[in-house]
């Protein structure tokens, strides 16, 4: 905390610092951080505080560890593997688009198009999602039926839009379009002169790419992967139309929070709603730190 | 100068000998685009096809009522019908979920600016230090999924009932989810404006704090909080992970389960429910375009203006 404020303050400050009216201007903060602490850091709290107790009320890490082992465990590296999957399908793809666009000249509007689409696309999960995907991919659906024709029986196989692969298909609809969104500033960073340097020392755009571009774009595309690897390990909605798949980390929290289990039970629902938070902390961490590495390039 | 076009000369050794301009610096990678362009326009291609068909297939099952298995060329184009996108409104529990969502919507779209437009102006004006901090503290929603948060209000559950028992008390929680957005909305619509040189400008010239409020700061922040609004609507409008796992009847809960009721019409309902949110965001990013347009000529204006007095006063 302080070292944010120390980092912003050596820039903006021009007053002579005055206590009294320091203090007094920290008053105002008052509605915002007692709103936040009431309806964010109160239920925040309260999943570790209900995740770290046992049946008869008492502090201890049971819960905890049994959200961490059997099934449960099962269920995180399932949804590490589906989640990172996207994310990296998310990264290499949205990254390609992100560079097609910002280098496309011949249509001008194709620029604005696909970063007004990404705009409303990295929104757009959720329900609607879920079912446009259920048309097009489910049991049902017409690529389903088309590839079948063609001789491709996708459902012959494991497959399933509740499975990993199509997982990834799914969450792909919002991930690529938001890593468009990530890269694309970075993108437009990449100098034509770096360029023209790296050719007059003899480089080709293989060089290019491997000594400069790839090197400048790592702290963002690091960063997008954390950011998107979140966005689905936490995706609730789409996945709950999708199937009943209960490996899939949100679904078994409400599973544990709704369902009529044993009591005590709901202990494991916070216990996983609590290591859920751990892996969100830790990703978005990261990201700040990758993020302010990429701006460093941007002027 | 001239050291560097040997260099750029280089790659060109390859291409024919008799260009006499090989030695001219030409812009570099030009003379190959043609065969450049073939990954990015690709995948340009593919991801154009990958983001409009399950859009297109959501429409085809919303407005032609044929079984995906007797679809063939003799039935593409039969029985196509908009009954799909209507029959909703018919049914007796879309009206209360729809009534319940836009008074959510509504709530927290009025709580949202209650809170952080003061708070924003706030810590421009007083408390630039702060600002970093209150950046941090809205995007600490992202590390708490709605999921977790939802978990957060079970475990508080036994000591609130009086307050969660209402189907209101999603507002605040509504806020907290789609702070990330409108905080942001709203501290760029205030940085655009030099907020601080406008007031003191306002006050100097006698006027109250309302009247700068009312006749200054508001009419320059209006894009930033229509946009604020914008997204706080589509964020509530579309909300599904806790109106769920608390049995809130908000309309996403109805478009779940009038699915499995309607196929048809429900996925007509959740069709319109994404043309929704698209319209939404849509308007979003025209207005912001007008913004940055604005922003660009006022920052424009302000060099200029710095640079004709820092030229007469050496």
């Amino acid at each position: 905390m302080t070292d944010i404020i120390v980092a912003e303050g050596g820039r903006t400050v021009g007053a002579p610092p005055s206590v009294h009216r320091r203090n007094w201007a920290w008053l105002g903060l008052v509605p915002f951080l007692g709103f936040l602490f009431l309806f964010l850091v109160v239920p925040a709290i309260s999943v570790f505080s209900g995740a770290l107790k046992d049946n008869d009320g008492q502090f201890s890490f049971v819960s905890m560890r049994a959200a961490f082992t059997g099934q449960n465990l099962d269920a995180f590296w399932f949804s590490v593997r589906f989640s990172a999957g996207s994310a990296l399908v998310g990264v290499v793809i949205g990254t390609l688009l992100a560079y097609a666009a910002a280098t496309a000249t011949r249509p001008r509007w194709l620029r604005n198009l696909v970063t007004a689409f990404s705009g409303v696309a990295a929104n757009m999960g959720g329900l609607p999602l879920a079912f446009a995907f259920l048309t097009l991919l489910g049991k049902q659906g017409v690529l389903t039926k088309v590839l079948k024709e063609a001789g491709w029986d996708l459902y012959a196989g494991d497959f399933g839009l509740g499975e990993v692969p199509g997982l990834i298909v799914v969450y792909s609809y919002f991930n690529i379009p938001l890593m468009v969104l990530i890269t694309l500033p970075a993108i437009d960073g990449l100098k034509q002169s770096w360029r023209e340097a790296c050719a007059n020392l003899g480089g080709t755009t293989w060089t290019y790419w491997r000594r400069v571009g790839l090197p400048v774009l790592a702290p963002s595309l690091l960063g997008g992967f954390l950011l998107l690897f979140a966005n689905s390990f936490s995706a609730y909605a789409t996945a709950r139309i999708l199937t009943q798949n209960s490996l899939i980390v949100p679904l078994r929290i409400a599973f544990y929070l709704g369902g009529d289990i044993n009591a005590g039970e709901d202990a494991i629902g916070f216990a996983l709603a609590a290591w859920m938070i751990v892996v969100m902390v830790v990703c978005m961490s990261i990201y700040w730190v990758a993020r302010r590495r990429a701006e460093r390039w941007r002027s | 100068m001239s050291d560097h076009s040997i260099h750029v000369a280089m790659p060109e050794l390859e291409g024919p000998p008799t260009a006499p301009t090989a030695m001219a610096p030409r812009p570099v990678g030009k003379p190959r685009v043609r065969f450049a362009r073939l990954v990015p326009n690709t995948v340009m291609i593919v991801c154009g096809v990958f983001f409009v068909l399950p859009l297109l297939t959501l429409a085809r099952f919303s407005l032609q009522n044929v079984p995906t298995i007797l679809l063939g060329s003799s039935t593409l184009f039969k029985k196509w019908s908009l009954v799909g996108l209507t029959k909703a409104f018919s049914d007796p529990d879309f009206w209360p979920a729809l009534r319940l969502s836009l008074q959510l919507a509504a709530g927290t779209v009025v709580l949202t600016l209650g809170l952080l437009l003061p708070t924003a102006i706030w810590v421009h004006m007083r408390l630039p230090r702060a600002r970093a901090f209150i950046e941090f503290l809205t995007v600490l929603p992202y590390m708490i999924p709605a999921i977790a948060l939802v978990a957060g209000i079970f475990v508080i559950k036994p000591h609130a009932r009086w307050f969660l028992n209402s189907d209101l008390s999603l507002i605040p929680f509504y806020v907290v989810l789609a702070l990330p957005f409108t905080y942001r909305s709203i501290d760029a619509g205030l940085r655009a404006i030099d907020l601080k040189t406008l007031v003191d400008a306002s006050r100097g010239l006698g006027a109250g704090w309302l009247t700068t409020l009312r006749t200054v700061v508001m009419p320059n922040m209006r894009t930033s909080i229509i946009s604020a609004s914008f997204l706080t609507a589509a964020v509530v409008i579309g909300e599904f992970t806790i109106a769920d796992t608390l049995l809130k009847e908000t309309l996403p809960r109805f478009q779940a389960t009038f699915v499995g009721r309607e196929p048809q019409a429900g996925y007509g309902l959740n069709l319109l429910a994404l043309l929704l949110t698209i319209g939404l965001f849509v308007t979003l990013s025209v207005l912001t375009k007008k913004r940055d347009y604005k922003r660009n000529s006022f920052t424009r204006q302000l060099e200029k203006a710095t640079k004709m007095t820092s030229d007469t006063t050496p």
